[in-house]
C-alpha cells in the first residue's frame, strides 16, 4: 500500500513544553484519516509541521505530494469576494492552469451561488467552505484539514462532511475533529493522540473491535424476575445482568454485559423471546469513539 | 512565472483592498486639507515678504511640512500590512505559497508606497498654481519631490518592519511613529555634544538631514546611498522578523 504521509519519531519542543513526543504514524494514499485527541493534544502542531508552517525539533516525516492546508481558522480576507479570493490564492500557489479550474472548485465546494459576495458577509459554514476551497484550489494530492467542522451548526456540519466525502475520490485527506460522529462516518483509519503521544493508530474497525471485548445489550421485556436472571446467568457467559421496572410503560428494562468476544445476541434474543419474558426491544449499546475519548481522559 | 510578476499579484491585491476601504480616502482628505491650508498661508505670507523668493517662502517650507506630516500618516498607512494578516490568520497562507518572504515584503512595500504616492500626488496642484503666478524654478520642485519620495519610502520600510512585529495595528503604528520621530529628534539632540565628528556622524544617520538637501535642490550622492541602505536595512529586519516565526 502506497503511503501519502509517513511520520517517524516526530518531536516538537516549545520552550518548557513538549508538544509532540515521538509521534509516528502513516496515512495511506486515497484514504480519509481521522486525527483525534483532546484540546492541546498536539493535533494542530502536527498538522502545522506537515504543512511546512513550523519546523520540527527532531524526527522526520515524508509527505508524498502537494499539500493543501485548512488551518483551524480559515485564512480568508473578509473584504474580498469569494471569486477574487480563490483567484488570488490560485495565482500565488499554482500560477499555471486555466481560470476554468476556479469555476470547477467553486462548483465542487458549493460556492457558485455566493461567488460575488464578500467573504466577511458569509455565514460561518460558507466561510469554512471557502477555507476548504482554498485548500484544494491548487489541486494538491493531500489535504490537511484542522477541525473543519468546529463551531458549525448540525446542517453545516453535515454539508462539510458530505464535501469531505466527495473529496476523497481525488485526494488523500487527513483531518482532525472533535466530532467523533464525523470521524466514525468518514474515516477508514484513525490516529488518537493525547499529550503529544500517539495512543493508537490504525484501521477504525480494528480499533473499535478491540474495544468491544465486552458487548453491552439493552432489552425491553414484559416481565423479568430474579429467577429468570439466574437462569440467564447459568445459560450464557454474561458478566452482569441488571434490570429495572419502567413504571411509565409498565415493562422492564434489562441490561446485559456479555463476556468475551463471542457474539451471543441470537441466542440471547431467542432466550428472551420466551413467552414468560416477552421480548419487546433488543439492541446493542455501541461502544464507540466517545468511550475511547473518555478513556483517554481517565 | 517571473519574480516580479508574483510581487505584482500581491501588490495588486493589496491595492485593491486598500482602495476599497475608507481609511486611505480619509487620510488623503485630511492630508490635502492640511496641506492646502498651509500652502494658502505660505502664499499669503510670501506676498508680504518681498525680499524672499517664492522658493524660500513657499516651496521649502511646504515640503518641510509634507515631510513632517508623513511622519504621522505613513504609520497609519503601513500599520495594516502584516498586523492585519496576522490577526486574520492569512499570513500563513502567504508564507506557505510560492511567494518567497522577500517577494511578500516587496509586494507589500510597493502597494504601500503607491498609496503614499497617491496622497502625495494631491500636492501636484501646488506647483501648477505657482506656475500661473510665473514661478519657474522647476529644478527645486523636482528635487523636492525626489527627496520626499525617498523619504516616504524610508518611512514605509520602517512601518512594514513594525507591522511585522505585532498583530496589533495600533501598536504597529505607534512603534513606527516613535522610531520616525526619534530619528527626527536625533538631529536636535546632537546639539548636546561638543564633538564635531560625532555630531556629523549622528546627523548623517537621520532622515531629515538628507531630505533637507533635496528641498534645497542639492542632489548629493551620499544621500542616495543613505536611503538605499536605509531601505535595505529595514527590509532585512522585516525578513528576519517574518522568518522568526519558524525559529
Amino acid at each position: 500500500m502506497e503511503l501519502a504521509i509517513e511520520i517517524e519519531n516526530l518531536c516538537k519542543v516549545y520552550p518548557g513544553r513538549m508538544a509532540l513526543d515521538n509521534v509516528s504514524f502513516s496515512v495511506k494514499k486515497g484514504s480519509i484519516h481521522g486525527f483525534l485527541g483532546p484540546n492541546g493534544a498536539g493535533k494542530s502542531t502536527t498538522m502545522k509541521i506537515l504543512s511546512g508552517l513550523i519546523p520540527e525539533t527532531s524526527g522526520k516525516f515524508i509527505v508524498n505530494g502537494k499539500v493543501g492546508f485548512l488551518p483551524e481558522h480559515p485564512p480568508v480576507y473578509p473584504n474580498m469576494t469569494v471569486k477574487d479570493y480563490l483567484n488570488f490564492v490560485f495565482s500565488i500557489y499554482a500560477y499555471t492552469g486555466s481560470s476554468n479550474h476556479i469555476v470547477e472548485v467553486m462548483k465542487k465546494t458549493g460556492l457558485t451561488d455566493v461567488q460575488n459576495r464578500l467573504i466577511g458577509n458569509l455565514s460561518k459554514g460558507y466561510q469554512q467552505r471557502v477555507g476548504i476551497a482554498q485548500a484544494i484550489v491548487h489541486s494538491p494530492e493531500i489535504i490537511i484539514l484542522d477541525e473543519p467542522t468546529v463551531g458549525l451548526d448540525p446542517v453545516a456540519i453535515a454539508d462539510i462532511r458530505a464535501l469531505i466525502n466527495e473529496l476523497k475520490n481525488d485526494h488523500t485527506i487527513l483531518f482532525s475533529s472533535h466530532q467523533l460522529h464525523d470521524v466514525e462516518l468518514l474515516c477508514s483509519e484513525i490516529t488518537l493522540i493525547n499529550q503529544g503521544k500517539i495512543v493508537v493508530s490504525g484501521a477504525i474497525d480494528t480499533i473499535l473491535s478491540d474495544l468491544k471485548t465486552n458487548m453491552s445489550v439493552k432489552a425491553r421485556v414484559m416481565n423479568f424476575s430474579e429467577e429468570a436472571k439466574k437462569k440467564l446467568q447459568s445459560t450464557f457467559a454474561v458478566e452482569t445482568v441488571t434490570f429495572e421496572q419502567d413504571r411509565e410503560n409498565k415493562n422492564t428494562i434489562l441490561r446485559i454485559a456479555t463476556k468475551g468476544k463471542n457474539d451471543i445476541r441470537p441466542e440471547l434474543a431467542r432466550f428472551l423471546s420466551d413467552s414468560s419474558i416477552g421480548l419487546l426491544e433488543f439492541y446493542e449499546e455501541r461502544s464507540d469513539l466517545e468511550d475511547l475519548f473518555k478513556r483517554i481522559h481517565e | 512565472m517571473m519574480y516580479t510578476q508574483k510581487i505584482a499579484i500581491l501588490a495588486k491585491k493589496e491595492l485593491k483592498d486598500a482602495f476599497s476601504s475608507p481609511l486611505i480616502y480619509i487620510l488623503a482628505g485630511l492630508f490635502s486639507l492640511m496641506m492646502g491650508w498651509l500652502f494658502f498661508n505660505y502664499l499669503l505670507q510670501s506676498k508680504e515678504m518681498t525680499t524672499t523668493t517664492m522658493t524660500q517662502g513657499v516651496i521649502i517650507p511646504i515640503f518641510g511640512n509634507i515631510n513632517f506630516i508623513f511622519i504621522f500618516l505613513c504609520p497609519l498607512i503601513t500599520m495594516r500590512s502584516f498586523a492585519e494578516e496576522k490577526r486574520q490568520h492569512t499570513l500563513d497562507l502567504l508564507l506557505r505559497s510560492e511567494l518567497t518572504e522577500m517577494q511578500i515584503i516587496l509586494g507589500k512595500f510597493i502597494s504601500n508606497i503607491l498609496m503614499v504616492f497617491f496622497m502625495l500626488s494631491l500636492t501636484l496642484l501646488f506647483p501648477v498654481i505657482l506656475a500661473f503666478s510665473g514661478y519657474s524654478d522647476w529644478g527645486v520642485v523636482g528635487s523636492s519631490y525626489l527627496g520626499i519620495g525617498l523619504s516616504v519610502m524610508a518611512y514605509t520600510s520602517v512601518g512594514l518592519f513594525c507591522s511585522s512585529l505585532t498583530d496589533n495595528q495600533i501598536v504597529a503604528s505607534l512603534l513606527t511613529f516613535c522610531i520616525l520621530l526619534g530619528s527626527m529628534l536625533l538631529v536636535i539632540s546632537v546639539n548636546a555634544t561638543n564633538n564635531y565628528i560625532f555630531a556629523l556622524m549622528i546627523q548623517y544617520m537621520t532622515i531629515p538631514f538628507h531630505y533637507e538637501g533635496f528641498t534645497k535642490g542639492l542632489l548629493r550622492s551620499y544621500s542616495f546611498v543613505y536611503f538605499i541602505s536605509f531601505l535595505a536595512f529595514f527590509f532585512l529586519l522585516t525578513l528576519k522578523s517574518l522568518q522568526s516565526r519558524k525559529w
